[in-house]
């Protein structure tokens, strides 16, 4: 049996096919001639069979002559074919003598043969034809390949492939959780169309003290500005909804009709106010949350034109804002408009009711801009009214900038730390996958030995490394969707928007995008040292150790991990110091065991200050009557809720300035037991008593600061002070004096690291400020109990409910979960970036550790040699230790520098420790080398352990 | 044995064509298969050999009128059978009216003769 696969290759040789072309080729034809030669068999006998069945395969290729002809390669290499083809019956004679039978077989031709010829018109028109279909269908099939390879390799070596699929989901899902919160947060479009027109407008002195917006002077900014679209004016309130099952407190807006045009937002059933709600009316009406629509109302379209009762007076539902309307908070679920309001704003351009503005800048219109003219305007005001907008401006901030700010350094940093996890993470798989190649040198070397190109060797690697960062992504990612979701549940304090975030298919496609630049990142240099280097040498050096370029590499990937790692854990350590320090402060209290709650009695039924009083004392004396309770107390303002009335404050006979008394206070009034529920020491004097009535002398407590401010060198007790006056204007204004009866320690008010440079007074709930008789404050009812104070807030409500049904009690908590509120997010920061920063950590130990059990196995031999010589054990474990240690320090002086300019980002969230607290900068160092050194000591003491026969042995 | 030799030269360029489309219009045929049947069916008048048949088929494939797939059969050796594609069934009802035409108007001037 003829060899005809060599035969038809033979013929085919000329043509230079690609060779899965010519190898389908070569099978079809040989098993045609196979076929033939087996049917002939039976007729002529193997051997003339054998014989003519070669022939054939050198027989003219009439039926494509014209083809032939065509193709100047054809027309070039096949003479014979040619002549017949250009002119068949001249060429006849030529072919003549042949049988077409071909029984009588001849040797094959010399020149190219039929075959061959006929192919090159065919073939050669393959090849040129545009490379679309059949190349790529190629790629893909390598492609394939390669993975198929990468899956059985990554099979092969279970342990390697868990250690990195856990490493890249730990660190992939970090950063897939911190940018799905980041994006969620910061990057997403608001749903505000064009939220960069948007502006919030305050009045601020030229000293940056802001504070709410005067009703006239908002006219003002409303009617004498070119610069905005339009101007809107909000204040967030609260409102009590009552019918139905259960009376609700509602976060509650009062809105300009303005403020639906600068937000942009249509009613999504109804309408919103228009300019005749700016009025004050007889009727009065309301707009609902589309979450209130939906959560009392079961979304029933007939909603618009029900009547509400809302703090006790009817308001008509005019429509429902859709669940994209989150303003002024997330939580807003009414919004009333001005007019029913606008006729209680104080005219007094000094009385500043809380009001605060948002506009939409003009088309054209920069911030720069808008800031200069009304700056402008806030001058001519000033001019006309210059007593009370003495050295006023108007800032105006970004809407946007003023959302996003207050959480944008923390999450950024942490966003920062996280990326720097994850380079860490790659450097580690980096020196993994190096430390495999190396392994893997033998097969590598077999392979390019075998023709295969670099190329295809770094695609084969590459695609072993993809393939594992898109595992660990799809698991990180699962991670990730986990600890987002545990995240939001936690409701995090001040984070906006962070009820909208999850992981959906932006997030995705970022991991997913990640994981392959990851995969390339740590397998790419890997992958081109494995490949270079020629066969041959591969091959000599695969038994033994690596070469010193990759040996020099993982070192430096090391010492950039060790440098990653100090920043990191030097940035969590500030975080945890400045946190440490805000748990420090002192609140001014004492928060265990007390409970606070809220309410508001509704104006219309409480009007008279009598009913109003009474209807406290009744609600106190029920609660201290229940069990557990030590003390009950009622006050208008609770420590670190803030918003407590301000006012100027003045000794007895002190001269007062031009611009009103220059020390400005906070007064809040209480219930004789007050200082004692809440835990506030008394310094000097009494507490209030049940004697402090309408009918007895003015007294108030005030905080020592005061008495240091306003009587310096004395006690203060006895002396008289004034907040309020009576009369419209400072000229016909007759203070009001109240006498010191007790001084206090400062309570913090506005949170533990900021506090406004308020002096604090307390007056007793039956001599109410003047201020407090025109507009009520909602009171707090404070409970100091001898149980746990959340056992409590049941029968709290009980009691309220028995008293007034109508009245709900909310916000209550404990005094402890107040303080928690206000470290919440130094917390959750530290704990982030401390979480990071050890993953970090232990990740650079784990890339010290394996780096230095590589060399140790590379330099068994030296060691041995060294051995043989008479080094002792510690030694060996000493060079193994200067190995490693020279690594770590290199790494800890790169991240000391590192870490002093990084840390200056942090300076934002830092309290109360500088960027470049000494205490921890020299912590981490000292925790980074110990950890490293241990990471040196075993593969040390296993170096010092060898015995030196064995390792003189080994190659 | 000459003149048999020039017809069937002649008649094939014509026609090679025609007769492939026409044998892998019903079901799917092999290389040697396709050989062998018109071998067979023209009894011996027509005869393709490895050399032309094979160039024959890849052009046809390169042109979209057949398509080759690698097919393994229980106990044979895989092998490459041709298959009729949509754009080669309307050439091959193109070819067909043409050649019945061409035949029609040849027997018109042959068969005259006798007539």
């Amino acid at each position: 049996m003829p060899e005809w696969r060599a035969a038809v290759r033979q013929r085919l040789a000329a043509l230079g096919l690609r060779p899965e072309r010519e190898a389908e080729i070569v099978e079809e034809l040989s098993q045609h001639l196979e076929d033939r030669c087996a049917a002939l068999c039976a007729a002529l006998g193997e051997e003339a069979a054998e014989r003519a069945a070669l022939a054939e395969l050198d027989e003219l290729a009439v039926a494509s002559g014209e083809e032939l002809a065509g193709t100047p390669a054809a027309g070039l290499a096949a003479a014979p074919g040619k002549d017949l083809a250009r002119a068949p019956g001249a060429g006849a004679g030529a072919a003549a003598g042949r049988d077409l039978a071909g029984t009588a077989g001849r040797p094959p031709r010399a020149a190219e043969p039929g075959l061959a010829a006929a192919l090159r018109a065919v073939e050669s028109k393959r090849r040129e034809r545009p490379a679309l279909g059949a190349p790529r269908r190629a790629s893909w099939r390598r492609l394939d390949l390669d993975v198929r390879y990468a899956v059985r390799a990554l099979a092969r070596q279970r342990g390697f492939t868990v250690v990195v699929t856990l490493t890249l989901a730990l660190t992939l899902g970090a950063t897939t959780a911190m940018f799905t919160v980041v994006d969620g947060v910061l990057l997403r479009a608001f749903p505000y169309p064009r939220i960069d027109r948007i502006v919030a407008l305050s009045e601020t002195t030229r000293h940056g003290d802001s504070m709410s917006v005067s009703w006239p002077n908002y006219v003002d900014w409303r009617d004498h500005n070119d610069v905005f679209e339009s101007i809107g004016v909000f204040r967030g309130q609260t409102a009590n909804l009552s019918g139905g099952d259960r009376p609700e407190r509602l976060d509650a807006s009062l809105a300009s009709a303005s403020l639906f045009q600068v937000l942009g937002l249509p009613a999504e059933l109804g309408r919103s106010f228009g300019a005749a709600e700016d009025r004050p009316a007889t009727e009065r009406v309301a707009l609902i949350s589309d979450r209130l629509w939906r959560g009392r109302f079961a979304a029933d379209p007939a909603v618009v034109g029900r009547v509400l009762d809302l703090d006790g007076e009817p308001h008509r539902v005019i429509g429902v804002m859709p669940a994209a309307m989150r303003f002024p908070s997330r939580s807003t679920d009414v919004w009333l408009p001005l007019g029913e309001f606008v006729d209680s704003f104080p005219k007094d351009r000094g009385n500043h009711p809380g009001l605060a503005a948002l506009a939409r800048l003009e088309p054209g219109v920069s911030v720069a801009l808008a800031r200069a003219h009304m700056d402008l305007l806030a001058r001519q005001i000033e001019r006309r009214n210059p007593d009370t907008n003495y050295d006023h401006t108007i800032a105006v901030d970004p809407f946007y900038e003023q959302t996003v700010s207050g959480v944008r350094p923390a999450l950024l940093t942490l966003l920062g730390a996280v990326a720097c996890v994850l380079l860490v993470g790659c450097a580690n798989l980096a020196n993994l996958m190096l430390a495999r190649a190396e392994a893997r040198r033998r097969e590598i070397a077999v392979r390019t030995a075998l023709g295969a190109s670099r190329a295809s060797i770094v695609q084969q690697l590459l695609a072993e490394s993809v393939l594992l960062a898109l595992l660990g992504g799809a698991l990180g990612t699962a991670l990730a969707a986990w600890c987002v979701r545990r995240f939001v549940a936690s409701d995090p304090a001040g984070l906006p928007r962070i009820d909208l975030v999850g992981i959906d298919s932006r997030v995705l496609v970022f991991t997913i995008l990640l994981a392959l630049v990851v995969g390339l990142l740590f397998g790419l240099v890997p992958a081109l040292h494995a490949a270079a280097g020629g066969s041959a040498t591969a091959l000599q050096e695969a038994g033994r150790g690596a070469g010193g370029g990759r040996g020099r590499l993982r070192s430096a990937l090391v010492v950039a991990e060790v440098t990653l790692a100090f920043v990191l854990l030097a940035g969590a350590g500030l975080l945890i110091r400045s946190f440490a320090r805000l748990l420090d402060v002192d609140p001014g209290f004492a928060p265990a065991r007390v409970m606070t709650a809220r309410f508001t009695l509704p104006a219309a039924r409480y009007r008279e200050q009598a009913r109003w009083l009474a209807f406290h004392d009744e609600l106190l004396r029920r609660v201290q009557s229940l069990p557990g309770v030590e003390v009950a107390a009622l006050s208008s303002a609770v420590p670190m809720a803030g918003g407590a009335a301000e006012s100027g404050v003045m000794a007895e006979g002190q001269p007062i300035g031009p611009h009103g008394p220059g020390t400005e206070c906070m007064f809040e009034t209480g219930t004789p037991g007050y200082l004692r529920a809440m835990g506030i020491r008394l310094l000097r004097g009494r507490a209030f008593t049940e004697h402090d009535r309408e009918t007895s002398p003015p007294v108030a407590i005030v905080e020592e600061a005061l008495v240091r401010k306003l009587f310096p060198g004395g006690d203060g007790l006895g002396k008289r002070i004034a907040f309020e006056a009576s009369g419209q204007s400072l000229k016909e204004m007759k203070p009001i004096y109240r006498e010191i009866v007790g001084v206090v320690r400062h309570v913090r008010h506005f949170g533990l690291t900021a506090e406004p440079p308020y002096l604090q007074l307390y007056v007793p709930l039956r001599q109410l400020p003047l201020w407090m008789q025109d507009r009520r404050p909602s009171m707090a009812l404070v409970v100091r109990t001898a149980l746990s104070p959340e056992r409590l807030s049941a029968a709290m409500r009980r009691t309220m409910a028995a008293l007034d049904p109508e009245i709900p009690l909310f916000g209550l908590q404990t005094m402890r979960a107040a303080i928690g509120q206000q470290t919440e997010q130094p917390r959750l920061s530290a704990s982030l970036l401390a979480g990071f920063a050890g993953l970090a950590g232990l990740l650079a130990v784990l890339g010290i550790y394996g780096v230095l059990s590589c060399w140790v196995a590379e330099r068994r031999h030296e060691i041995g040699v060294r051995m043989a010589l008479g080094a002792g054990r510690a030694q060996v474990l000493r060079l193994v230790l200067g190995k490693g240690m020279r690594l770590t320090a290199a790494g800890l002086a790169l991240g000391l520098g590192a870490a002093l300019a990084a840390s200056l980002a942090l300076r934002t969230l830092l309290f109360g420790v500088g960027p470049h607290d000494p205490a921890v900068f020299a912590l981490v160092t000292v925790l980074l080398a110990v950890a490293a050194l241990a990471a040196c000591y075993f593969p040390g003491r296993g170096a010092s352990r060898l015995d030196p026969r064995e390792a003189l042995l080994y190659q | 044995m000459q003149h048999k030799e020039r017809f069937d030269r002649e008649l094939k360029k014509g026609s090679a064509e025609l007769l492939i489309l026409s044998l892998v219009e019903a079901r799917a045929r092999h290389g040697y298969e396709l050989g062998r049947l018109i071998e067979a069916r023209s009894q011996g008048a027509l005869s393709f050999r490895v050399a032309s048949l094979y160039p024959l088929l890849y052009r046809l494939e390169r042109r979209g009128w057949i398509a080759g797939r690698w097919v393994e059969k229980a106990g044979e050796r895989r092998r490459r059978y041709y298959q009729l594609t949509a754009a080669g069934r309307k050439v091959l009802a193109e070819q067909r009216s043409g050649w019945r035409a061409f035949v029609r108007a040849v027997n018109a001037i042959v068969e005259g003769e006798h007539a």
